[in-house]
């Protein structure tokens, strides 16, 4: 589904990814985990398209295309989500306004009739009440005045309605409580189908207490240095990233 | 000497001529004040001149390329041929209202419908009042605290409007809709004068409305003139969507006195080149004042705002808050001014100014000032100018929004703010569906609004 090759990337002219492999198939659940500033969220950015970053050199494939040409929107309409490390706020846009102009662009997009009121709100609520999230939230504006739970909720109730092939979570699972974290997770294993990859990326090995990787990769100083099963999450909570690098090192 | 100062001096020979003879024919000439008073506006206005951009106030609006249409005066009755279909676009929906339809300057009874007012409430012609009943105008017009000389054209020659009187303690609970329309596609101008005077304790919503039936090239000059007696509270409207080639100049001079409240939304959207000026005098301990704008244009339009503040007395409250989106190579222009004089203690004043540039070849001149004569005050202002922001750009594309609906959606969310704030939910909606139709694909965004 995804396929990144020998990806260099500079921000303002600094290197910060120096050269990533990674194949993520469908089906698939890859957790890219790292200490702070090692380019997880620069390899987020890059993968949903956000401007300011420079590939310098190789290549991602995302279902067979070069997604390094598609559009920030094309990519979401060919399936491609990034739950945001940092959800922006939109005052004065409602929240249902904006995934009912998402999934309905995507249907177009897709070839698929736009829904109807009805149907969208069925489908709505219905994944609201999947994450939880208080039905209240649906006619607000945009992540506006919401606690930073319920920004991260209403990310994955995002994800949850538009259904993505590649889901990336950008340290999703940051600053929640336990309550917020199992919803978070409850959200992610509801989507995982044959059909789709999700990729999480995050600092710490908790959240991968509730979702059960099939890949884990250490990602640090723009490489990644380790990759191995679930067993390698638990093996760096408990021995943090120091010996990863020292052995990248030797 | 240059063509254009040739032309001035040309111009300015033909008014001198014109002038004087439209004044003798304007109604209330047979009262000796009304003669006094305008041939002493029209000796000001001569003497001020056609404002230049050396003048201070008009340094960023160079109305002197329209002051051709200031050689013709429509004085004429209305035409007639207007029917109520034909002007029932710039109606509000469901809204239940008081209505009066002026068209080219002139109060069209055929069209106004002023059924069920509250006893006491008077809404009558300018005009008619000037000639039947000029003396209970006379305090009101009399005072020329703010002159400009647009303002002072307006006293000499004004030949019709809309004088409202509220009784004390009365509440007009329906929303009085003022329609100026204009209709003719001769370069003509109007001199229209409003009067609203709210008694103590009375309670009104005052739309006025500036359209046009296809196109116009009018200048439009208005002066609304407004008195608030203790504990009076006004809800004032200034909506401007007039056509493309349209000159709309006017100025609101508000006066307030104790405890009353002034609350003003003035929206920009039409013209050539639109100027709105307000001025509002908190002269009563406790009066508090809020106004609101909002200006979008685009191509080679033109809009300006100057509002002035006076904190007369102590304890009183303004609130300000204007915001502009700028597209293509239009130009808005912003002056904010809030005097706290001497002596208006606890003054607590807040002005902000906001714009959107959209592209590179849009131009703002913003300018928040304050100038403070007493100690013990709050003030605060501020103004700011930007692009969207790219990080929600960002974040709407990246939910399947394209780069125009994303831009189109953040556009709308900024200037919705200012609409926000409109009682009437039906004006509101209304003014929103104007909005949207200025976009070129801004139709089908009416969900987006919180």
């Amino acid at each position: 589904m995804l396929k990144i090759e020998n990806l260099h990337v500079s921000v303002d002219g600094k290197e910060i990814l120096k050269g990533i492999n990674l194949n993520i198939k469908a089906g698939e659940v890859h957790a890219v985990m790292g200490p702070n500033g090692s380019g997880k969220s620069t390899l987020s950015n890059v993968i949903a398209g956000r401007d300011g970053y420079e590939v310098t050199a190789g290549g991602v494939t995302y279902k067979g295309r070069n997604l390094l040409e598609m559009s920030p929107e094309e990519r979401a309409w060919e399936g491609v989500f990034l739950a945001f490390q940092y959800p922006v706020e939109i005052p004065g846009v409602n929240n249902t306004y904006l995934l009912k102009a998402g999934l309905n662009a995507k249907r177009k997009h897709l070839g698929q009739d736009e829904l109807d009121a009805m149907d969208f709100m069925q489908i709505v609520k219905e994944k609201a009440n999947l994450v939880e999230l208080d039905h209240a939230f649906l006619s607000r504006a945009v992540n506006e005045g919401f606690s930073g739970g319920e920004k991260k909720r209403n990310e994955i109730f995002q994800m949850a309605v538009l259904e993505p092939s590649l889901a990336l979570l950008d340290e999703t699972d940051s600053g929640l409580d336990i309550d917020a974290l199992r919803v978070v997770a409850g959200g992610v294993n509801k989507l995982r189908s044959p059909d789709r990859a999700v990729v999480l990326v995050t600092h710490y090995q908790r959240l991968l207490n509730y979702i059960e990787p099939d890949m884990v990769h250490v990602l640090a100083g723009g490489r990644i240095l380790k990759s191995g099963d679930k067993a390698l999450a638990l093996e760096l909570e408990e021995r943090g990233y120091d010996w990863v690098l020292e052995e990248a090192n030797a | 000497m240059n063509s254009t100062m040739n032309e001035t001096v040309e111009l300015d020979a033909q008014l001198q001529e014109l002038l004087p003879v439209i004044q003798k024919g304007l109604p209330g000439s047979h009262e000796s004040w009304v003669r006094v008073m305008r041939k002493g506006a029209l000796g000001n206005f001569f003497r001020q001149g056609i404002p230049t951009t050396r003048n201070e106030a008009w340094k960023y609006t160079d109305v002197r390329k329209y002051a051709a249409r200031l050689s013709s005066v429509s004085v004429d009755k209305p035409a007639s041929d207007i029917s109520v279909e034909a002007i029932s676009d710039f109606y509000f929906r469901d809204l239940d209202c008081h209505r009066v339809v002026i068209v080219d300057g002139r109060v069209s009874a055929d069209l106004s419908s002023l059924i069920g007012l509250p006893a006491g409430v008077r809404i009558e012609s300018i005009a008619r009042m000037l000639a039947g009943e000029a003396h209970l105008l006379e305090p009101y017009l009399h005072d020329q605290h703010l002159s400009g000389s647009f303002a002072e054209l307006n006293t000499a020659i004004m030949h019709d409007g809309i004088y409202i009187d509220i009784p004390d303690g009365i509440v007009v609970e329906k929303p009085i809709h003022l329609l100026f329309l204009s209709h003719g596609r001769g370069e003509g101008s109007s001199h229209i004068r409003n009067l609203i005077v709210a008694g103590e304790y009375s309670q009104a919503t005052v739309i006025e409305h500036f359209g046009s039936l296809g196109e116009s090239r009018a200048l439009i000059n208005v002066v609304t003139d407004v008195e608030l007696h203790a504990g009076a509270r006004l809800e004032h409207y200034k909506l401007q969507q007039s056509d493309i080639n349209e000159v709309n100049i006017g100025s609101v001079r508000v006066h307030q006195h104790r405890d009353s409240y002034y609350h003003s939304h003035s929206v920009a959207f039409g013209a050539a080149l639109s100027r709105r000026d307000i001025h509002v005098e908190l002269n009563g301990e406790g009066a508090e004042c809020a106004l609101n704008g909002l200006y979008l244009v685009g191509g080679r339009q033109h809009v300006d705002h100057h509002t002035r503040i006076d904190h007369v007395r102590p304890h009183c409250r303004s609130r300000e808050s204007y915001k502009g989106v700028i597209d293509g190579r239009a130009r808005a222009v912003f002056n904010g001014k809030v005097v706290v004089h001497k002596g208006a203690d606890q003054t607590d004043s807040a002005q902000s100014n906001a714009n959107l540039l959209l592209s590179d070849k849009a131009e703002i001149d913003t300018k928040p000032d304050l100038e403070i004569h007493a100690d013990d005050v709050k003030c605060a202002h501020g103004a700011t100018v930007g692009q969207l922001d790219m990080n929600q750009l960002f974040y709407l594309r990246s939910r399947g929004l394209s780069m125009d609906e994303a831009r189109n959606v953040l556009m709308f969310a900024f200037a919705d703010e200012v609409l926000a704030k409109i009682k009437e939910p039906e004006v509101r909606r209304y003014l929103e569906q104007v909005a949207f139709e200025k976009l070129p694909c801004g139709a089908g965004l009416e969900g987006m609004l919180v």
